[in-house]
């Protein structure tokens, strides 16, 4: 087999629950800053959960063009601006000469609709009861066509092409959780199948509305500790009850290796390799034995050349449900052997929340900062030991820890599994 | 590159309003029958467009049989998972993989991939709160209080955008690398490029790629009809009387393989993928360029993956939407890159509407027909070429492709643009 093109990561953009900028976020989530309090966005109280990890004080980027905002919703300008802070991170970016050469791969978060335009589609068509379509014809209607704009599928994807003139290769996927994580791990195939020489690759959600919070009460997912918001998300812990639904977006900036080393730049670390699996198990269930996940970590080990040895830090899913943990735990056990006990996790949703189909980026965009720092961030909250997730976190505060390697797993709603491995630059040299 | 595996299509399935399966579509077609008719699922009355292209008569349980799964899923999941099982059985794998002793058919499922485009984004999933707006009047704790009593615990996960891959998975056990591409019109033609390049890659040994979509609700037609993209009565492809597009439903899926593996088990070959081109033209949700310089770049892509020449092309489906700005843009990018001597084009969308993200798989499903049987079927609505645009050679009536391979073409919102290649043998046995 020919050896892989070897990718750079060399730009880091985040916007989180624990800061507006990737610096701040990092530096919250070393300290074990949490981000999880009561829901401001809109009123909560009556919600079985009504605790999230929002982001707070939100400004768009200057550099972000007013008039594009208009056709964003909330997560595409998390997205716009996280994108913006990657690329300035980076110091490079689409050249109308380059254009064709840079492509773009997104998880997108699955809600389009802002909840008040489904109050006035209500208002109009069904407040008496039976749907009547007629109602969307009245001619006070708010039929606003940057809305319709706003709520497609693919519209974060349109705007940051347009807004940054990436011409290239260009992709959004949702599978939940682990949208994220297959957004990235779709752009490092799509730069080793050579479509692209650079790649703006992240992802970006917010469910922190009426119907997004709602839907993961209806499933009984969300952690009810009202009252301890800072205490809720607690992956791993024997007393966890559900995870922290969050909002954010978090954004790379690949590079092919070699470009990225003649102009000097900084590379945080190698992208190295992607695993991809379907539990094809339950729909919301993870298998308890870990398969699925098992296979997931395995192919991207192998796609990176790792051998589980040499993975030195581990960035859990760690959703802080009963049934994740301990079937993450379960496959990490057997891709990780003895070396178990020496490879350090942790789970940064205990800090930020679970980011939905963000997760999986801004954890990759975690793990390129750990072995840029030399730091496993900790692993909030944890109290009381659960013998089935019996791994060695990282407990109390982080740990200076020289990463040769990370590996970064998202397991998603409908079985999907995305793992990345990443690699230390000085490591690229000896392998 | 020589050393590429010849990756090639052994089963194909599709739904839409011309019917169920691709002989009876095809025999639609070549029947010269439009299933474009006034929209039944919903109260037209007073609509200034009230047709479309409904999948009408048919049961849910000939879609899917299981019954207890019409509850967690939506209509878009059940004709996609009706033509990802038709692709799955016609391949014959089912049968092959029995004869597998425990562990050959354990490696066997972790790699068989599933690769959707999905529609996502509805906005009548949202409709299901209806009773409970109605009920909180407004008061939003109501809302949250009532919630659990209200709505189907389901929700959310009867909505989810990955439905198709997580099923596909679990009734076929597809255990291998996936994704849920939610890229609008161009997700399913991406769904069987990115299929084409995981086995070429060695990621699987086999994937289905799956489109579907059902974007016919009173809001999209709303929507897409003040944006100028809807016609009243029909699509006419580069028409000078096209006056926009007719949305349709339905899903179309393929399974692709190595050739070396379909020729050991004996399998049927429908036909060859060769190649795959993706772009963006980076202008946003709506808008695409008057010269339709993605388009002929994805197809120039396609034709370098691919290794021939433009000359060697023996026909196009064409994307054809019956907008104006689409149709013309297409005509210019075909001249740019076959001159003044293009091969026959054709169109399908006249007969069963535009199917969204499902719109480029049951175009390749229906182009390997084409090439089988070598005819290139006509645009029956066509009336009158449009003598603004560079001569083309569309007709209302048959041609005869002029070699074996076909390209298909696709574009979406997001200034998508997607072009793939495939080859078939002519007069091969029948379906």
């Amino acid at each position: 087999m020919t050896p892989h093109r070897r990718i750079a990561i060399t730009g880091v953009g985040m916007v989180t629950p624990v800061g507006n900028d990737a610096a701040t976020t990092w530096r919250h989530l070393t300290e074990g800053r949490n981000g999880v309090a009561p829901i401001t966005g809109f009123d909560a109280r009556g919600f079985p959960a009504r605790i999230g990890a929002e982001v707070k004080d939100f400004t768009d980027a200057p550099a972000i063009d007013p008039k594009l905002i208009k056709y964003a919703a909330r997560a595409h300008r998390f997205a716009l601006t996280a994108a913006e802070e990657a690329f300035t991170d980076a110091g490079i970016r689409p050249e109308p000469d380059t254009a064709h050469d840079w492509g773009c791969s997104v998880g997108a978060g699955m809600m389009g609709v802002s909840f008040s335009e489904l109050e006035a589609v209500h208002a109009f068509c069904a407040s008496e009861g039976e749907f009547r379509s007629q109602g969307l014809l009245d001619p006070r209607f708010p039929a606003d066509p940057i809305a319709f704009c706003r709520s497609q599928t693919n519209t974060g994807l349109a705007l940051l092409t347009r807004h940054f003139q990436i011409r290239g290769y260009a992709t959004a996927v949702h599978t939940a959780c682990a949208s994220g994580g297959q957004a990235l791990g779709t752009a490092l195939k799509v730069m080793r199948r050579g479509r692209a020489r650079f790649m703006l690759a992240g992802g970006y959600d917010s469910m922190l509305n009426p119907i997004g919070l709602a839907g993961f009460c209806l499933l009984g997912a969300l952690s009810t500790d009202n009252d301890a918001p800072e205490r809720a998300s607690r992956p791993f812990d024997a007393t966890r009850n559900g995870f922290v639904l969050g909002e954010g977006a978090g954004f790379l900036v690949l590079e092919d290796w070699d470009h990225a080393r003649r102009r000097g730049a900084r590379i945080y670390a190698e992208f190295a390799g992607d695993g991809n699996s379907l539990s094809s198990y339950r729909i919301t269930d993870s298998h308890p034995s870990g398969d699925g996940p098992i296979q997931a970590m395995r192919q991207a080990l192998d796609s990176a050349g790792l051998t589980p040895e040499a993975v030195d830090y581990v960035n859990a899913h760690g959703t802080s449900t009963l049934m994740n943990d301990r079937s993450e735990c379960a496959a990490l056990r057997v891709v990780m052997g003895a070396h178990i006990d020496r490879v350090a996790v942790s789970s940064t949703k205990s800090c930020m929340g679970h980011l939905i189909a963000a997760a999986g980026a801004v954890e990759a965009a975690v793990c390129a900062l750990a072995i840029h720092h030399g730091i496993a961030p900790v692993n909030a909250n944890h109290a009381k030991p659960d013998p089935d997730c019996a791994i060695q976190l990282v407990l109390g505060q982080s740990k200076p820890l020289r990463i040769r390697a990370a590996i970064s797993n998202s397991l998603g709603f409908g079985g999907s599994n995305s793992c990345l491995a990443f690699r230390h630059p000085a490591e690229v040299a000896a392998a | 590159m020589n050393s590429t595996p010849h990756i090639v299509i052994t089963g194909a399935g599709a739904v839409c309003a011309a019917g169920l399966g691709v002989e009876m579509i095809w025999e639609e077609i070549l029947a010269g029958r439009s299933h474009i008719t006034p929209i039944r699922s919903f109260d037209t009355a007073g609509w200034p467009v009230a047709i479309a292209a409904e999948v009408q008569g048919v049961d849910n349980r000939t879609l899917v049989e299981d019954r207890k799964l019409h509850k967690t899923i939506s209509r878009t999941d059940l004709f996609g998972l009706f033509a990802a099982g038709a692709a799955i059985r016609q391949s014959g794998l089912p049968e092959f993989r029995q004869r597998l002793e425990a562990p050959a058919a354990a490696t066997f499922d972790d790699r068989s991939g599933v690769f959707a485009g999905s529609g996502g984004g509805a906005y009548e999933s949202n409709y299901e709160f209806f009773p409970l707006l109605t009920a909180a009047a407004g008061d939003l704790p109501k809302f949250g209080r009532e919630l659990c009593d209200t709505v189907n615990p389901m929700w959310l996960l009867r909505h989810l955008p990955n439905n198709v891959v997580c099923h596909v998975g679990i009734r076929h056990k597809f255990k291998g690398t996936n994704a849920c591409i939610t890229n609008h019109c161009a997700g399913g033609a991406m769904a069987v490029a990115e299929a084409a390049h995981a086995v070429t890659f060695a990621e699987a040994d086999r994937a289905v790629a799956i489109g579907h979509d059902a974007p016919i609700e009173p809001e999209t037609i709303l929507h897409f009809n003040r944006l100028g993209l809807l016609a009243g009565d029909t699509i006419r492809s580069f028409d000078q009387d096209r006056a926009g597009t007719v949305l349709g439903e339905g899903a179309a899926a393929v399974l692709l393989e190595r050739e070396a593996d379909a020729r050991s088990r004996g399998a049927t070959i429908l036909g060859e993928f060769l190649g795959s081109g993706c772009v963006t033209e980076a202008l946003g949700v709506l808008d695409l360029r008057p010269d339709g310089d993605g388009l002929s770049r994805a197809i120039e892509l396609a034709l370098a993956d691919a290794g021939v020449p433009a000359r060697s092309v023996g026909m196009i489906v064409a994307h054809g939407n019956g907008t104006r700005a689409s149709d013309a843009s297409e005509a210019l990018a075909l001249r740019r890159v076959f001159g003044d001597d293009p091969p026959p084009i054709t169109a399908f969308k006249w007969s069963f509407g535009h199917l969204i993200a499902a719109s480029g798989v049951v175009d390749v499903t229906l182009a390997l027909n084409c090439l089988r049987q070598g005819i290139v079927p006509g645009i029956p609505t066509l009336r009158k070429v449009d003598p603004e645009l560079p001569s083309l050679p569309v007709s209302a009536t048959a041609q005869a492709p002029r070699g074996d391979s076909a390209l298909v073409l696709c574009r979406g919102f997001g200034g998508m643009n997607v072009a793939l290649l495939v080859r078939a043998d002519p007069a091969a046995p029948s379906v």
